[in-house]
């Protein structure tokens, strides 16, 4: 049918319209990035740079161990929230999907609770720090804020009692298991879908966060790599507004512009590397209420 | 052996917590303050002439923390040992976490026994009673940074005082500000501009013209920091902390006016405008996030206005790569604002603050501490040159691979005992100290507005502000229709509830 074909084509072409739109603005970021810092500040960013340069990266390769330790700490928490949290969220999702759970309502309200109202930032700083000792620890870039989150339980116990049949559970349980076995060798297996993109919501959450560190980490040896850029820009921002003369002190010598485009491109790639792999499970994954095919 | 503490601590930690919850925390947690509190002030009474070994924490701002400090926290931990047997651990804190970060620590009782105060916070960690008035501890043990303060003008010391108590003593650097013109020296020369002729910004059009015509590829003029004349006005006006509601220098009644309402705030905007159209200013200026300097060295654009100090030649120079000329236009003036920047200041919570003072005053008297923070090692971070107290990189070492960068000796203590950088006047500091001595002080030197009442007002007038300011300062927006428009919303916001407020405030003050 013509008329088909052409909005199959129109379709494409949207599509490819959308993702150049995605694409382009990262072209010139890793462009930019070996751009000679003075060319930007002349010319502006542009696709393909007059003056190829390699100073942003030779700048960071001078602070190489830094950086290298800050891959590996975020690596290291990303790895680590990941699987606990993966394993906490679910461990609190699925008995709240259960029907037989006593106190199943209270328990939900508890969790959705925490969506809607938090201690604000010093209450939350004063716990975990004073109780709980996780300043300048990898903890701290852990636990706060990012390992259970009431929005994740949420979702999967939904993917829980809507997708996991209460038939099989009932039947696995008159086949002799018990609660343990049913939810290792029955739930979990149904239930890849969703936690392959919690997983992934988790992974993006501990690679990009920033706001950890910059609140609990003044040492050194646990700044993530976000963390780094975000105290780069920051500071970059602060020396720009500040008029005390002291912007200019600092700020010169360093290849500021295609720095950040640099450090934002050795950020960005490992998690947009992983994505493609995760993304299958997405059609899948995410039903928070009424029902998907 | 560190770890083993730390599960220590924490399940200590936790245990109190149990404890405390059970027992009624409020009150227990005071009484445990309290008895740590009395057992420091016994161990001091009982003071025997050997002081305790102690471990201080000092936190202050910095980009990073460059490869070799911890190299230079030993250095001067040896000369801290040795006079006050006192091991100091430095905390730097980067520029752009500094707000949280510090306020946090402060609210969370973590042990920082000095602060660096300032940054436009000074007066809020004060009314928050986050500092400790220094003034019986200054008599004690900081006697030398007093005096070193004082010799300049007394005025400085008293600038740092608010309700008649001192919280912090202000670093020693440029504490006053003229303002002026800045543009690369080859244009001047290749042109003969003559810089003598400049003495009001309406002088500079002709300068502008002349570079608009002949470098094609150059934008006359560029802003220095947010806007065309932000900077500029630090030499000018007493902004009383916020800039909302000023005193012009040459007001003697001590009578705060709306700054945007003022004729001489609408001819800026105009000069600004009309360079904006002439093409001297670049379009996307407002939006712009480079530096000055940078431009200048992009070979982009040939000046800029800014406030200044001595030496400010030789440091734009250095800045931007290209060797810069100045014209002083303004006067110099000294500013509360100015002054509290960066002060140094005790916690209200430190465990021993004799001890935090004794350091303080070696920031201010130590000649060797100073020039270790504010260059690093000899030998290996400078080496001195032939030119008595002047300083230069060693062989094979420079700005792109050096262990220590140098930049932040303004903040660190007294800035005059430091040596100086080749290049710059190797009279300097003596220079900078006749400046700070000879500045106009503004009259309202010494008061600090207590924003607490007219909290409201000030965001929603901040709000405002951040609408207009950029793109009136730069010339982009045409000030004939929008100025009138700032101004309204500037008053339908409460500015006028600010000024009155600030104006009261000020009334009482000039009466003690």
């Amino acid at each position: 049918m013509p008329s088909n074909k052409l909005y199959q084509w129109i379709i494409n072409l949207v599509m490819l319209a959308f993702s150049a739109f995605c694409i382009f603005p990262f072209l010139v970021l890793i462009s930019a990035s070996f751009t000679d810092d003075m060319e930007i500040t002349r010319n502006g960013y542009s696709f393909i740079p007059k003056d190829i340069s390699f100073a942003a990266y030779g700048y960071l390769l001078n602070d190489a161990a830094n950086i290298a330790r800050a891959y590996g700490i975020t690596i290291l928490i990303t790895l680590i929230g990941t699987v606990a949290g993966l394993i906490l969220i679910a461990l609190l999702a699925y008995p709240l999907s259960r029907k037989e759970m006593p106190f199943r309502n209270v328990l939900a309200f508890y969790v959705f609770f925490t969506m809607l109202f938090n201690g604000g930032l010093v209450p939350t700083y004063l716990v975990y720090t004073n109780m709980f000792d996780v300043k300048n620890t990898i903890w701290a870039l852990i636990i706060p804020g990012l390992l259970l989150n009431g929005f994740y339980v949420i979702l999967m116990r939904t993917f829980f009692s809507t997708s996991i049949p209460g038939a099989i559970i009932e039947s696995a349980y008159i086949d002799g298991a018990k609660e343990l076995r049913i939810f290792t060798s029955i739930v979990l297996p149904l239930s890849t879908p969703v936690l392959a993109t919690i997983g992934l919501f988790l992974t993006i959450g501990y690679w990009n966060d920033w706001f950890n560190g910059l609140i609990y980490v003044t040492d050194k040896q646990y700044y993530s790599l976000q963390n780094l850029l975000n105290r780069i820009l920051l500071d970059v921002q602060f020396l720009q507004n500040s008029q005390d003369g002291i912007s200019s002190e600092l700020a010169a010598n360093i290849p500021l512009k295609s720095m950040r485009m640099a450090m934002a491109a050795i950020g960005a790639i490992p998690i947009i590397a992983a994505y493609p792999f995760f993304q299958k499970y997405f059609i899948k994954g995410i039903t928070v209420g009424a029902v998907k095919g | 052996m560190k770890r083993i503490t730390r599960w220590g601590k924490t399940l200590f930690v936790l245990g109190m917590g149990m404890s405390l919850v059970l027992a009624g925390c409020s009150t227990s947690n005071q009484n445990e303050a309290k008895s740590t509190n009395t057992s420091t002030s016994t161990d001091t009474k009982t003071k025997t002439p050997e002081l305790e070994p102690y471990e201080m924490v000092v936190v202050m701002p910095g980009t990073g923390d460059p490869k070799d400090f911890k190299e230079i926290e030993a250095e001067i931990n040896k000369i801290t040992k040795e006079k006050i047997n006192t091991t100091v651990k430095f905390v730097p804190i980067n520029f752009g976490a500094w707000a949280q970060q510090t306020t946090l620590m402060l609210s969370g009782n973590e042990k920082v026994d000095v602060i660096i105060s300032g940054l436009g916070t000074y007066s809020q960690q004060v009314a928050k009673g986050q500092l400790l008035p220094i003034d019986d501890y200054i008599d004690e043990y900081a006697l030398g940074a007093r005096k070193v303060l004082d010799d300049m003008d007394p005025l400085f010391m008293d600038a740092a005082k608010i309700n008649g108590k001192t919280y912090g003593i202000p670093s020693v650097h440029d504490l006053a500000a003229d303002a002026g013109f800045t543009i690369r020296k080859d244009l001047v020369d290749k042109y003969n501009i003559d810089l003598s002729a400049i003495k009001t910004l309406d002088d500079l059009d002709a300068v502008f013209k002349i570079i608009k015509e002949n470098e094609p590829d150059m934008i006359p003029t560029t802003k220095y920091g947010n806007t065309m004349f932000d900077a500029f006005l630090l030499g000018s006006i007493d902004n009383l902390g916020d800039g909302f509601g000023v005193l012009l220098n040459d007001d003697n009644g001590l009578k705060v006016v709306n700054w945007f309402e003022t004729p001489e705030y609408e001819q800026l905007l105009n000069t600004v405008r009309r360079w904006y159209l002439a093409g001297y200013i670049d379009k996307d200026i407002a939006t712009s996030t480079d530096t000055a300097q940078n431009i200048v060295k992009s070979g982009k654009a040939a000046s800029w206005l800014q406030h200044m100090k001595p030496g400010t030649e030789q440091q734009e120079s250095r800045n931007s790569a290209k060797e810069m000329v100045s014209v002083h236009m303004k006067p110099a003036i000294a500013t509360t604002s100015k002054i509290q920047t960066w002060l140094w200041s005790v916690p209200n919570n430190a465990k021993n603050p004799e001890r935090s003072m004794m350091f303080i005053n070696l920031l201010f008297t130590d000649k060797d501490i100073v020039n270790l923070y504010d260059w690093g090692i000899e030998g290996k971070h400078y080496v001195k040159t032939s030119t008595d107290n002047v300083i230069d990189y060693p062989a094979g070492v420079d700005a792109a691979n050096t262990g220590y960068p140098p930049g932040l000796g303004f903040m660190f203590g007294n800035q005059f005992l430091s040596y100086v950088w080749k290049g710059d006047d190797p009279e300097l500091w003596t220079t900078m100290g006749n400046f700070n001595k000879e500045a106009i002080k503004s009259k309202a030197l010494g008061f600090t507005f207590n924003a607490e009442s007219v909290k409201t007002e000030i965001a929603a007038v901040t709000n405002v502000a951040n609408q207009f300011k950029i793109a009136l300062e730069t010339g982009t927006i045409d000030p004939a229709k929008n100025l009138p428009e700032f101004n309204k919303q500037l008053k339908a916001a409460g500015i006028e509830k600010i000024i009155a407020e600030k104006q009261k405030q000020l009334d009482e003050w000039a009466k003690q």
